[in-house]
């Protein structure tokens, strides 16, 4: 009653001491709005340029999370109710931009979650912020690099190639079980330079050999060179690692006028409609390791429920980085539960022991053998191929670790 | 000419404001903004000091990568002392820039401006390629030692604005006035009996050195450096800072700088629209104001003056 | 001996798109003197107008995929030209001969002419199915005939070009004012009118590569970007505001990245492209077919 009084007469007469009360008021009013508690949550990903509906669609399945929790009456820890609030930065692929917006984000807004980051680069930059300030931070990035004891407050929110090639390589091999040679096509960035080595032993251990190894640029126009040279190496397999699937059909489509038919893989192929919207038929049959068909029959209610909101909101299906970020959010709900606090060093240490719900059905994390720190998060590990179009999926396996914490 | 104007003292007032806001920022960020605002600065000087022979330097943008990588391989793969890591990345950019620019500059105008071009991505492709200094994924671990590391962003903020008071310095020489010589006809100074190649040599090889300055600080701010960070683009930004904000006066691409990179901060992350508004502040200052904000301010004063006259 | 008839096609193939588009920005350069940074963005409208008039077309004129993509290249060209002429009277003839002013606002354009792209586009790839989807085998050398029809085409449009260049008045014109303007003013030459059409020319052949190359590449809002930089390389081999240069330099560019691209791998060849580019200025700074300043 005695603010209303104020701002009325401040209205009228606006002397300097009265418009002083009123700032002082707008101060007192903005803190009142604080005490209903918002928790931020952050999302750093590319939201410009050629990999824009990357970050899009991030932000749009964090939101959804948010917005369930949220209906439910928020997030209540250590006896106070928190209502979540997503909000994305730009971070352009870039680590210079990377590391602009994970500043803004940590010390303008006082983030103190991230529940979604990618790009290699952008994440290392960000890294580098996060775990001196003890900020957690998931993140798509596939390197062993950003992980490890060192990283106590960094997660993975989705498979890598290290929990990815292993089984979906035998998946194809035992398709396909008289393949004896493959050509690798990488893209020169950080995730191509990360997934090579691994892909050519991961091969090798199948008995099969690799007859090339080859780099191209990001922005390349142009691919009849490097088909004319896979086709006359006439592999039986050819692997185009992280490739984005706008050039990966560009390529399947100049071999399919060379006459060049095998078997193709793509172990970072995540989406079905932009690699069938460049190649057409020619992109038939081709295995995608992470991908997956969250409108099919072995889709969980969610993921079917996300992914036509998705289509209807930002015009573009979801795929395996993009519903990471609702995973981090329901992650981060049960640890906070968990930790009653939210304290990002008390949530950091319930995680990698937490039970939850993902987008795919029970999850939790680990990984400890391999990273020496349990911070993968354990999800199923989807392989799939184009039919008529459309990605179908083939099999949807729980890695070991993952069945054996479900049947503890 | 000679005198030292009042405007000096204000931007050495100003240059100590700076510093000092980012020693007594409490809010990380507001410290970490007058780094960047200072890095651009610096960018957009030195893309201005080359424009004093009359040529457009687009491997502004490699001098500062190497700079940033000079640093970084020092630091993070030889483990050398921090002050001797800052102090090469200014020498090797400037060496390097040297066998560039004796190279190049026998060739002007739009063909200096696209070899410039060339080479920027060439040094680009390179770092990408060389597995030991990171590849596309670059260096990360850059950090400036405790003793320091607290008050960093004003410690960097003090060589940028050291570096800028350099190149402004530099102008004001007599040399300064044989480089805009070279600008406005290069076979007097010829005629003469100088060496004009030597001297847009020169002209280059020292704002490579502020930029390869500016280069190191911004590997210890950022922490993280990649290929992907030091494209033609960083040059492309610097040429807006310098027309924005005028490239007739010394303040120019630092008023540049700082204004577009505090409302790039208001427009971050709304995708689309951000690329309009960068291209459209562009396009309208060049037009409309052609000696940008120092020479729209300048003209407003002149009507001032002139109608209190 | 099959591989080399399938690498001299890819040469024509990769060749003919860059000569068309190295074409264009050589002969604004040439008679406006400005280096069209956005000269991507004509390219990429033009592609883009494909993308989204075929399918209205086929859909809900119901015409067939020739005559659609027919209906679709004249609204591509027209779209080109009035964003052609609107840049033009609204920005660059007011830094005619300004190198670097005119360089900064071909960069604000193409900001500009990005982001709405972006905003109403999305990112996206988009395609349109090809008119002539079936593969022919020449010598051993296999390509599907639209390929071999973008050869053809570019051919004659260079023909054409050459013809306007050499025989007509506005031919004789745009050469006047390239070599020297003051001279061709003095003579009474429209220099305005001369350097719109020549800019416009400019347009039109980057219009005629996004037309050509929109139903074989899938077309994203920055296409036309990734062969500005190939473009740029192009036309210091060729010698700025040379034709016979860009054609030259965009076929030596073309076969760069079909045989290296096939014995090294394509990043090598990327790499190599930019070193040969100092390297050949080492030689000749102002190109093959450029005359000396």
């Amino acid at each position: 009653m005695h603010g209303r009084s104020h701002s009325q007469s401040g209205m009228r007469r606006p002397g300097p001491v009265r418009l002083l009360g009123l700032a002082a008021l707008s101060i007192l009013l903005a803190q009142g709005a604080a005490a209903q508690e918002t928790l931020k949550l952050g999302i750093s990903a590319p939201m410009s340029g050629a990999a824009a509906t990357w970050g899009l669609g991030m932000e749009w399945a964090a939101e959804q999370a948010a917005e369930r929790i949220n209906a439910e009456g928020g997030l209540s820890a250590g006896g106070e109710t928190y209502m979540l609030d997503i909000v994305a930065y730009d971070n352009k692929y870039s680590a210079t931009e990377g590391a602009r917006a994970a500043q803004t984000m940590l010390s303008r807004d006082g983030v103190k979650f991230v529940v979604g980051a990618i790009g290699t680069a952008p994440v290392r930059a960000m890294q580098a912020l996060t775990e001196r300030q003890g900020v957690i931070l998931f993140n798509t990035a596939w390197g062993k690099s950003v992980k490890g004891p060192d990283f106590p407050y960094t997660f993975t929110q989705m498979n890598t190639p290290f929990e990815i090639l292993e089984p979906f390589y035998t998946f194809v091999k035992e398709q396909h079980p008289d393949v004896k040679t493959a050509v690798l096509i990488s893209p020169n960035d950080a995730t191509g330079q990360e997934l090579e080595p691994l892909a050519i032993e991961t091969w090798k251990s199948l008995g099969v050999e690799m007859l090339a190894s080859d780099w191209y640029e990001r922005g390349t126009t142009e691919f009849q060179p490097i088909a004319t040279k896979i086709a006359s190496l006439d592999p039986d397999v050819v692997d185009f690692s992280a490739a984005p699937p706008g050039d990966v059909g560009a390529i399947l489509k100049e071999l399919d006028v060379l006459g060049w038919d095998g078997v193709k893989v793509m172990s970072a192929g995540t989406s079905v409609d932009a690699l069938t919207a460049v190649a057409g038929e020619a992109a038939e049959d081709a295995y995608l390791g992470a991908s997956a068909d969250f409108d099919g029959p072995t889709a969980t209610e969610v993921q079917r429920e996300l992914n036509a909101g998705a289509r209807e909101a930002i015009g573009e299906p979801l795929n395996g980085i993009t519903i990471s970020s609702y995973d981090a959010v329901m992650a981060l709900q049960a640890a906070i539960k968990a930790a009653d606090s939210v304290d990002p060093a008390k949530v950091k240490d319930a995680l990698p022991t937490v039970r939850f719900e993902s987008s795919y059905g029970p999850s939790g994390f680990g990984g400890e053998a391999l990273y020496g720190y349990p911070q993968q998060m354990l999800l199923p590990v989807i392989v799939t191929q184009v039919k008529d179009g459309k990605p179908v999926e083939l099999t949807r396996t729980n890695p070991a670790e993952l069945e054996a914490l479900l049947n503890k | 000419m000679q005198i030292r104007s009042p405007g000096v003292w204000a931007c050495v007032a100003l240059a100590v404001a700076a510093v000092l806001f980012a020693l007594l920022a409490t809010n990380p960020y507001h410290a970490s903004l007058v780094v960047w605002i200072l890095t651009n600065a610096v960018l957009a000087a030195a893309l201005r000091f080359v424009l004093q022979i009359g040529e457009l330097n687009i491997a502004t943008a490699a001098f500062f990568g190497v700079g940033a990588y000079t640093t970084s391989i020092c630091a993070v793969l030889l483990g050398w002392p921090f002050w001797l890591t800052l102090l090469l990345a200014p020498l090797v950019a400037a060496l390097l820039s040297a066998l560039f620019g004796w190279v190049t500059l026998r060739t002007k105008g739009p063909y200096f401006l696209l070899v410039s071009f060339a080479f920027t991505e060439v040094v680009r492709l390179i770092y990408t390629q060389i597995n030991v200094i990171g590849g596309n994924s670059g260096l990360v671990g850059m950090f400036p030692p405790m003793a320091i590391d607290a008050h960093y962003p004003a410690f960097a903020a003090a060589l940028l604005a050291a570096a800028l008071f350099a190149l402004y310095g530099v102008e004001r020489s007599d040399l300064g006035r044989l480089f805009k010589a070279i600008r406005n006809n290069d076979a007097i100074p010829r005629s003469v009996g100088l060496n004009v190649v030597f001297l847009k040599v020169l002209c280059v090889v020292i704002a490579a050195a502020a930029v390869g300055l500016a280069g190191g600080l911004h590997a210890y701010a950022n922490n993280v450096i990649a290929p992907s960070d030091f494209s033609y683009f960083v040059a492309i930004l610097a040429l807006a800072y310098v027309k924005i904000g005028g490239e007739g006066h010394p303040m120019g691409p630092v008023v540049g700088a700082a204004v577009l990179t505090l409302v790039g901060q208001r427009v971050a992350g709304i995708s689309a629209w951000e690329n309009i508004f960068y291209g459209a502040v562009i396009v309208v200052a060049l037009l409309a104001f052609p000696g940008g904000l120092i020479g729209l301010a300048g003209r407003v004063r002149g009507l001032v003056r002139g109608g209190a006259r | 001996m099959e591989v080399f008839v399938q690498l001299l096609a890819n040469t024509l193939q990769i060749g003919s798109v860059y000569v068309l588009f190295a074409l264009g920005l050589t002969l604004i350069f040439g008679v406006m003197k400005i280096v069209n940074f956005a000269h991507g963005a004509f390219f990429t409208a033009a592609a883009l107008v494909v993308t989204s008039v075929m399918p209205f077309a086929t859909a809900t004129l119901g015409l067939s995929l020739p005559a659609s993509y027919l209906l679709a290249a004249i609204a591509a060209f027209a779209v080109v030209l009035c964003i052609g002429a609107v840049v033009f009277s609204f920005g660059f003839q007011y830094v005619l001969k300004d190198l670097n002013g005119s360089f900064i606002l071909s960069i604000g354009l193409l900001l500009v002419l990005n982001g709405i792209y972006l905003a109403i586009y999305g990112g996206a790839p988009r395609s349109v199915p090809q008119v002539l989807p079936d593969t022919i085998n020449i010598f051993g050398a296999r390509l599907t005939e639209q390929r071999l029809a973008l050869v053809i085409i570019a051919i004659v449009v260079t023909g054409g070009l050459y013809l306007l260049i050499e025989r007509t008045r506005l031919g004789l014109a745009l050469r006047a004012v390239a070599q020297d303007q003051e001279a061709a003013m003095l003579q009474g030459m429209p220099y305005r009118r001369v350097a719109l059409s020549g800019f416009l020319i400019g347009a039109a052949l980057a219009a005629c590569a996004g037309v050509l190359m929109a139903p074989i590449n899938a077309v994203t809002t920055v296409s036309g970007d990734e062969f500005l930089i190939k473009a740029f390389i192009i036309i210091i081999i060729g010698g700025l505001g040379s034709v016979a240069g860009a054609i030259v330099g965009g076929l030596f560019i073309g076969m760069v990245e079909s045989v290296g691209g096939y014995f090294f791998d394509p990043s090598t060849a990327t790499l190599a492209m930019f070193i040969l580019v100092i390297a050949f200025l080492l030689v000749r700074p102002q190109g093959i077919l450029g005359n000396a300043d």
